[in-house]
C-alpha cells in the first residue's frame, strides 16, 4: 500500500540519515519503528507522510510509492513535490507535540475533530454521526463542547488522534501516539488503531520503547543513528538485544545504579511543600458541559529528600495542582507553601529561585536564540551577573550531556534533547523544590535513566521533587511515593507508600 | 464576559471592510475621528478584552504614526510655514498637519480592521463562507490569516508563562509591562516564523486546501435577513461613494 525505499537523507549538510532504509506497509499491517532519540524515526513518519523536507534545505534520495503510484527523489532541486492535499488524503500522519497540531479555527473539539473530513466535503449529518462514533471511541464525548486550547495533555492528544483516525485514511502514520496518555486513554486509543487496522488502514507507529503490547502480528523495523538495526517480528525484537541500541520495552523495569534508588527519607526531616485544603476552580467555559477539574480540598505535604509522583487519569488536576506549587495558579482558598514561601500575591518570577517548573509542552518553554541563552535565562532572572549564569548554566548542560550544544538554537535540536535543555533551564536556577509535568513523556530509555539520576542526586542533596506523570515504571522505580488524583481530589487510597 | 454576538461574523467583517472603504472615500478627518470614537471605541469596550485589543491596535499603528509623523513632518514640499529649519529637513505647520490626517486615517484602517479580526467568531465565519459556497482558496485565505490571530494570543501567553515560571518579574507599572511586552516578543516572532511553515505544511495535510467541494460541522447560523442586509450594505456605500466623489469639487 506505501512503500519508501531509502538511499539516504540529510538535514542542510549534516550527516546521512536511512541510509538503504527500506518499508513496505499493506493494508492491515501495524508496523512499530523504533528507536533513541535522533534514530532518524520521525524522518522516516515525515518521508511516509509525503514530508521531503526539500522547501526546509533536506535532501532526499529513494522513492515513495503510494499504491500504484511511485515518486522519485534524486535530492536536486528538480525533484518532484508531493501535493500534502492529495497526499494526506490517503496517508493521516499524527506528529509529536499536539497543541502545534491543533488548527486554531475551531472553538470546540467536535469541530476539531471534524475539521479535516469537513475540509474534504463529508456531507453534515454523516460528518456528525462520525464524529460522535470516533468520540465514543476514545471516551472523548464529554468533551465535544470544551475549547481544545483548553484541554489536558492527555486529553488534547487524543483529539488530535481522533481527528486523524476519523479520516479512515488508508495508511496512518503516528509519531510517538502514547505521549502523556493515562493507561486507560493509552488502551482507548490502542484499540481505536487496532479497529482501523481491521478494516484495512496500514497503522505505524513511531516510539522510543518497544510496546508491551501491540496487535498479533505487529512488525518492528529498529533504528539507531539513522541506519536500520533489526527488522522483523514485535517477539523477536524484544529478545534481540535492542537495549544496546538505548531501545528499551515499554513496561521493564528501569536499571538504575544503587546511587539513583531512592535514598530513605526521615519523617522529620523539614517539610518543603506543604498544601492544605487547597481549593481552585477553571473558569466555565462558553458551550461546555462543565468546566476542566480543579482542585476540591487538595492536602499534601512533601520533606526534603522526597520524590513524589502525582498519578491519575488525564484531566484529573495533576498539572493543576503542581502549578501552584509556583504561583502559576492561585489558590480559591486553602494555602500553599514551597520552599518555605508562603504563595500569595507575589509575582510567579519572584517564586522562579524556590520552585522551578518543567512543563509539559516543551516548545512552548523554550524562548531564547541559543542553548546557552536559554538555560542562563533563570540565574540571570534571578540577578546573577553574566558570566556566574552562563557558568551555572554550563555546569547544568554538562550534567545533561549537553555541553555541545550550548552554542546552537534549541529548535535544531531533537525532541529529547529540547526536553532536557527545558530541564537544565530549571537546575541552572538552583530551586529547592522541582515540580515536572511529565518529565519523561517522549524520552528514551538513556534520558530516562539519565533523569532518574538527576532527580535522585537532587534529592540527596536535600531538594525534592513533585512529578506528575503517567509512567508507573519510572515513578516506581525513583519516587518515595505516589499520590493519585481523580477529580481534582486526592483518592483516599491514593496516597501509596512505596 | 465577551459581548453577545447579534450579527453574523460575515457582516461583522463586511461591515468593517465597507467603513473602511468610506473612510477612504469621504477622505475628512471629523469622518475619520468620528468613526474611531463613535465606531472603534465602543466597539472596543465592549469586546470583553479592551486592554489586549487596545494593545494590539497600539503596537501596529504606534509605528505608522510614527513614520507618517517622521516622513511627512519633517519632509513635505508644499510646507510654507515654516518652524524648524534642520537643514535637510523643515518642521511645516502644513507637513504635520498632513501628518497628523494620514496618521489618523491609518490608525482607523487598522483600528477597525483589528479589532474585527480580533473579536470574530471565526469558525462562525469559515462555516458561513462554507455555506454559502464561497471560493475555496478564499476561505484558506481568511481563514489562515485571521487563525493567527488566536495562534500568536495563545502563543505570547504560553512564552509569557514560561518566562514567569523562569524569574520573570511583571510589575504593575506600566514601565515594566512594557519591559515584558518587549521579552516576549521576540521569542514570539522568531517562534512564530518557525512555525509559519510547519502550520501552513499542518492545515494543508488536514486538507484545508484541498480541491473541491467543503461542508461545515457546524450548522449555518447565517439567516436571509442579514443576506439582504449585507447586500443592501454594499449597494448603499457603493452609491454613496459614486455620489461623494462624482459630488467632490
Amino acid at each position: 500500500m506505501i512503500a519508501l525505499d531509502s538511499t539516504r537523507f540529510t538535514y542542510d549538510d549534516g550527516a546521512p540519515l536511512l541510509a538503504g532504509v527500506a518499508l513496505t506497509v499493506a493494508a492491515g499491517d501495524h508496523v512499530v519503528v523504533a528507536g533513541a532519540s535522533g534514530s532518524g524515526k520521525t524522518t522516516l513518519a515525515r518521508l511516509l507522510a509525503g514530508m521531503t523536507g526539500a522547501d526546509a534545505g533536506s535532501s532526499f534520495t529513494g522513492a515513495i510509492t503510494l499504491g500504484a503510484e511511485t515518486v522519485r527523489f534524486r535530492g536536486t532541486p528538480g525533484d518532484p513535490r508531493i501535493d500534502p492535499a492529495r497526499w494526506s488524503a490517503r496517508v493521516a500522519y499524527v506528529a509529536q507535540g499536539a497543541w502545534g497540531q491543533l488548527s486554531m479555527m475551531s472553538s470546540t473539539v467536535a469541530e476539531e475533530i471534524a475539521f479535516g473530513p469537513a475540509n474534504r466535503g463529508m456531507p453534515a449529518q454523516e460528518l456528525r454521526r462520525a464524529v460522535d462514533d470516533v468520540a465514543a471511541a476514545l471516551h472523548l464525548t464529554p468533551l465535544l463542547g470544551r475549547d481544545p486550547r483548553r484541554l489536558s495533555g492527555g486529553q488534547l492528544q487524543r483529539t488530535v488522534i481522533a481527528a486523524a483516525v476519523i479520516q479512515q485514511p488508508e495508511v496512518l502514520v503516528l509519531d510517538e501516539p502514547f505521549q502523556g496518555l493515562d493507561d486507560a486513554a493509552a488502551r482507548d486509543v490502542a484499540a481505536a488503531l487496532e479497529a482501523l487496522r481491521r478494516n484495512g488502514t496500514g497503522v505505524v507507529v513511531c516510539a522510543p520503547l518497544l510496546p508491551s503490547h501491540a496487535p498479533q502480528g505487529a512488525r518492528v523495523l529498529a533504528l539507531a543513528d539513522g541506519r536500520r538495526v533489526f527488522e522483523g517480528p514485535l517477539t523477536e525484537a524484544r529478545r534481540a538485544g535492542l537495549r544496546r541500541f538505548g531501545i528499551g520495552t515499554q513496561g521493564e523495569p528501569l536499571r538504575l545504579g544503587d546511587d539513583v534508588v531512592p535514598a530513605p527519607v526521615g519523617p522529620a526531616g523539614p517539610e518543603l511543600v506543604a498544601v492544605h485544603d487547597l481549593r481552585f476552580r477553571y473558569p466555565r467555559e462558553r458551550g461546555a458541559a462543565g468546566p476542566p477539574a480543579g482542585l476540591t480540598g487538595v492536602d499534601l505535604s512533601v520533606v526534603a529528600g522526597e520524590v513524589v509522583a502525582l498519578r491519575g487519569p488525564n484531566g484529573s488536576g495533576k498539572s493543576t495542582l503542581l502549578q501552584h506549587l509556583n504561583g502559576l495558579s492561585r489558590a480559591d482558598s486553602g494555602s500553599v507553601t514551597s520552599g518555605g514561601v508562603r504563595i500569595g500575591r507575589q509575582p510567579t518570577g519572584a517564586l522562579a529561585a524556590t520552585v522551578g517548573y518543567l512543563f509539559q509542552d516543551t516548545d512552548s518553554q523554550l524562548f531564547e536564540r541559543t542553548v546557552l541563552r536559554e538555560v542562563s535565562y533563570g540565574p540571570r532572572a534571578a540577578g546573577m551577573r553574566k558570566d556566574d549564569a552562563a557558568r551555572r548554566a554550563l555546569l547544568a548542560l554538562d550534567a545533561l550531556g549537553l555541553g555541545e550544544f550550548a552554542g546552537a538554537h534549541p529548535y535544531e535540536l531533537g525532541f529529547v534533547q529540547r526536553r532536557m535543555v527545558a530541564l537544565a533551564s530549571l537546575m541552572a536556577t538552583g530551586p529547592v523544590v522541582w515540580a515536572l509535568d511529565e518529565p519523561t513523556a517522549g524520552l528514551d530509555e538513556p534520558a530516562r535513566t539519565l533523569l532518574a539520576g538527576v532527580l535522585a542526586r537532587h534529592a540527596r542533596g536535600g531538594g525534592c521533587v513533585l512529578m506528575a506523570t503517567h509512567d508507573a515504571v519510572f515513578a516506581d522505580a525513583v519516587a518515595h511515593r505516589s499520590v493519585w488524583l481523580d477529580g481534582g481530589r486526592i483518592s483516599p487510597e491514593g496516597a501509596t507508600p512505596r | 464576559m465577551p459581548r453577545r454576538r447579534i450579527y453574523n461574523p460575515l457582516t461583522e467583517l463586511l461591515a468593517a471592510v465597507l467603513l473602511v472603504v468610506l473612510v477612504l472615500v469621504v477622505d475628512r478627518w471629523e469622518f475619520s475621528l468620528a468613526v474611531l470614537l463613535l465606531g472603534v471605541l465602543p466597539a472596543v469596550l465592549l469586546s470583553g478584552r479592551p486592554r489586549q485589543i487596545g494593545l494590539v491596535i497600539a503596537l501596529v499603528a504606534g509605528p505608522l504614526l510614527l513614520s507618517s509623523l517622521l516622513l511627512h513632518g519633517l519632509f513635505f514640499p508644499e510646507g510654507t510655514t515654516v518652524l524648524a529649519d534642520l537643514g535637510v529637513a523643515r518642521v511645516t505647520v502644513e507637513g504635520l498637519t498632513f501628518a497628523a490626517l494620514m496618521g489618523l486615517r491609518m490608525t482607523v484602517f487598522t483600528a477597525v480592521l483589528l479589532t474585527a479580526a480580533a473579536t470574530l467568531d471565526l469558525p462562525d465565519l469559515l462555516a458561513t463562507m462554507t455555506h454559502r459556497g464561497w471560493n475555496r482558496k478564499l476561505v484558506f485565505v481568511v481563514g489562515s490569516a485571521v487563525g493567527l490571530i488566536p495562534h500568536v494570543a495563545e502563543r505570547a501567553h504560553r512564552i509569557t508563562r514560561a518566562q514567569q515560571a523562569r524569574g520573570l518579574v511583571v510589575g504593575r507599572g506600566p514601565l515594566s509591562r512594557m519591559r515584558a511586552l518587549l521579552t516576549v516578543l521576540t521569542p514570539l516572532v522568531i517562534g512564530l516564523l518557525v512555525d509559519a511553515s510547519e502550520r501552513t505544511r499542518m492545515l494543508e495535510a488536514r486538507g484545508f486546501s484541498s480541491p473541491g467541494p467543503r461542508s461545515s460541522y457546524l450548522p449555518d447560523s447565517d439567516t436571509p435577513r442579514q443576506r439582504r442586509t449585507r447586500r443592501a450594505m454594499v449597494a448603499a456605500v457603493g452609491v454613496f461613494s459614486a455620489a461623494w466623489l462624482v459630488g467632490a469639487p
